[in-house]
């Protein structure tokens, strides 16, 4: 994590969220993760309408309310 | 007078309005009931003894003069400690705590107030109301008050167990991915997670802000419809706050459900242990004895509902804790500094995606896995009630599998943020587990009938260490 001592594990400038201090093996298994999850985005991405919107979600729920 | 400690809320509160007894007296009782809750889980952050009885005098000399406040008048409640009370501030669970005081009261706590209802403590929680199982690396462990050595679940440990112990009858928790289910099922009492907006997050604490739902555990059905009539409803300070009309949840708690179909995706259920397994059949055998029909129905990607999930929770909670985050890592635990550090390596364009496509998820999952149903059901552990021991990873390299296994059945129903109930298994002796019953969009009602009939068979139970477990 940013802060004013330096770190014990300074990872390489371009390396993501390079502001944060963690340990190598931390950060090799949130790429990892993040990866995994991206291969989902990416494949939901695809099959998503160009107009779909965050605001759908509440729209939907709001059209099939069954109180 | 009835053991006050088995009464519901709403079966106290008309005892203290008829003056069977006064909230005095029933004050008194829950502080202690708590406070022996408390050696024996854990349960309590800030016990309120001299405040609680001073409004409770205040409720009996209302009640005196005929000017009971509203449906809770003088009934001891506590809750978990992330929602902001005027004056006073919440613990989080955490070394970080809010900066000042609270201006003013969060919706949740204000409406209870107004219901007439009293605060006798604040109930634990996972740090940041951020892990599952009831571990707390800052404040301590919370402990199954029907076996010490087993978890609680989380993050709304604490009112899961002075609820299942019968401190108090019903409290507020919430709910981002499986937080108000999880002690339900732990703690063998029941649960509503409303629909997301149903209840207004004004003033609670947030974790995930496009996930966080306000809740409420209890024993008794009728106390959740209760407490869900009272909560509901619009709110100017969230605008995330539904406006659709609030239906009268009490006056349908009677209604039928036989005819009802309750949908069972036996592939998505196989991957859970086989006693799970058994305990959602011995739920279906009850709801079906009760005339509801089984049919079934098939999530279509549940492992792709789990990633979306986590894509939207992932950096929304690590975006809440940035400035923390930047000044005060050290005051994190390992294992959720870990996992907020996560939510820094997705990127925004994935976590856009899951944001775009949540409404699309949650028409499909309508139309195909609830065509021609009602609710559907699915556990909520995917495995007997663990031990602290078994779960006590802290920030391991096996962190997010088995957290993740805690709450594979919990987290993908915040992305479509449908209602759900929780119930108890009928526990045949053994210890505790539950089952949960998801809804259509702002079916709580209904989900609230089918609970109540439920307990006609399977009825609330006081928890206390059992003898032998497992």
């Amino acid at each position: 994590m940013a802060n004013s001592k330096a770190s014990p594990n300074p990872p390489a400038a371009d390396e993501p969220a390079a502001y944060l201090d963690m340990t190598p093996e931390r950060r090799a298994a949130a790429k990892a993760h993040a990866a995994l999850l991206s291969r989902t985005a990416d494949r939901v991405a695809r099959e998503l309408p160009m107009s779909a919107d965050v605001d759908d979600f509440r729209r939907v729920l709001a059209q099939e309310a069954k109180p | 007078m009835t053991d006050l400690a088995s009464l519901s809320a709403r079966a106290l509160a008309k005892a203290i309005r008829g003056k069977k007894v006064s909230s005095v007296e029933a004050t008194k009782a829950a502080i202690d009931r708590l406070q022996a809750c408390h050696e024996l889980t854990h349960c309590i952050v800030a016990l309120e003894k001299d405040e609680a009885l001073a409004a409770a005098k205040t409720a009996d000399a209302a009640i005196a003069k005929g000017n009971a406040k509203g449906p809770l008048a003088g009934v001891p409640l506590a809750h978990k400690d992330m929602f902001d009370r005027k004056g006073r501030r919440a613990s989080w669970g955490a070394k970080i705590h809010p900066d000042k005081p609270a201006a003013e009261d969060s919706a949740a706590i204000a409406r209870f107030k107004s219901a007439g209802a009293l605060q006798i403590a604040t109930l634990h929680l996972a740090e940041f109301a951020y892990g599952p199982t009831g571990h707390n690396y800052i404040v301590g462990h919370a402990r199954n008050p029907w076996d010490p050595t087993r978890i609680t679940g989380g993050s709304s440990a604490g009112t899961g167990v002075a609820v299942a112990y019968g401190a108090i009858p019903v409290g507020l928790g919430s709910d981002t991915g499986g937080s108000l289910r999880l002690p339900a099922a732990c703690c063998g009492v029941a649960s509503i997670k409303p629909t997301w907006g149903r209840i207004s997050r004004a003033g609670a604490m947030p974790l995930a802000p496009a996930l966080d739902t306000v809740g409420v555990l209890a024993r008794h059905v009728e106390d959740l419809a209760l407490a869900l009539g009272v909560l509901a409803g619009p709110d100017a300070r969230d605008p995330a706050a539904s406006t659709l009309p609030v239906p009268d949840y009490l006056a349908h708690l009677d209604d039928p459900v036989k005819g009802l179909a309750v949908g069972v995706d036996e592939s998505l259920i196989a991957e859970a242990h086989p006693d799970v397994q058994r305990m959602v059949e011995d739920v279906l055998a009850v709801l079906t004895g009760l005339g509801l029909k089984r049919a079934a129905c098939r999530f279509p990607d549940w492992q792709t509902l789990d990633h979306l999930v986590q894509l939207v929770q992932l950096p929304d909670a690590s975006a809440a804790h940035t400035a923390f985050l930047r000044t005060r890592a050290g005051d994190y635990s390992p294992q959720v500094r870990s996992r907020i550090e996560l939510g820094h390596f997705i990127g925004a364009v994935d976590h856009l995606t899951a944001l775009r496509a949540r409404g699309t998820y949650v028409k499909r999952t309508l139309d195909q896995t609830f065509k021609g149903l009602d609710v559907v059901i699915l556990p909520i552990l995917a495995d007997p009630l663990p031990t602290l021991a078994e779960l006590d990873v802290a920030a391991n390299p096996n962190l997010l599998t088995a957290m993740g296994r805690v709450v594979k059945f919990t987290r993908p129903i915040n992305y479509l943020g449908l209602p759900t109930l929780a119930l108890p298994v009928p526990r045949k002796g053994g210890l505790p587990n539950g089952i949960q019953l998801i809804g259509r969009p702002f079916a709580e009602a209904q989900l609230l009938a089918i609970g109540q009939a439920y307990q006609r068979e399977v009825p609330p139970e006081i928890a206390r260490p059992l003898q032998q477990s497992r």
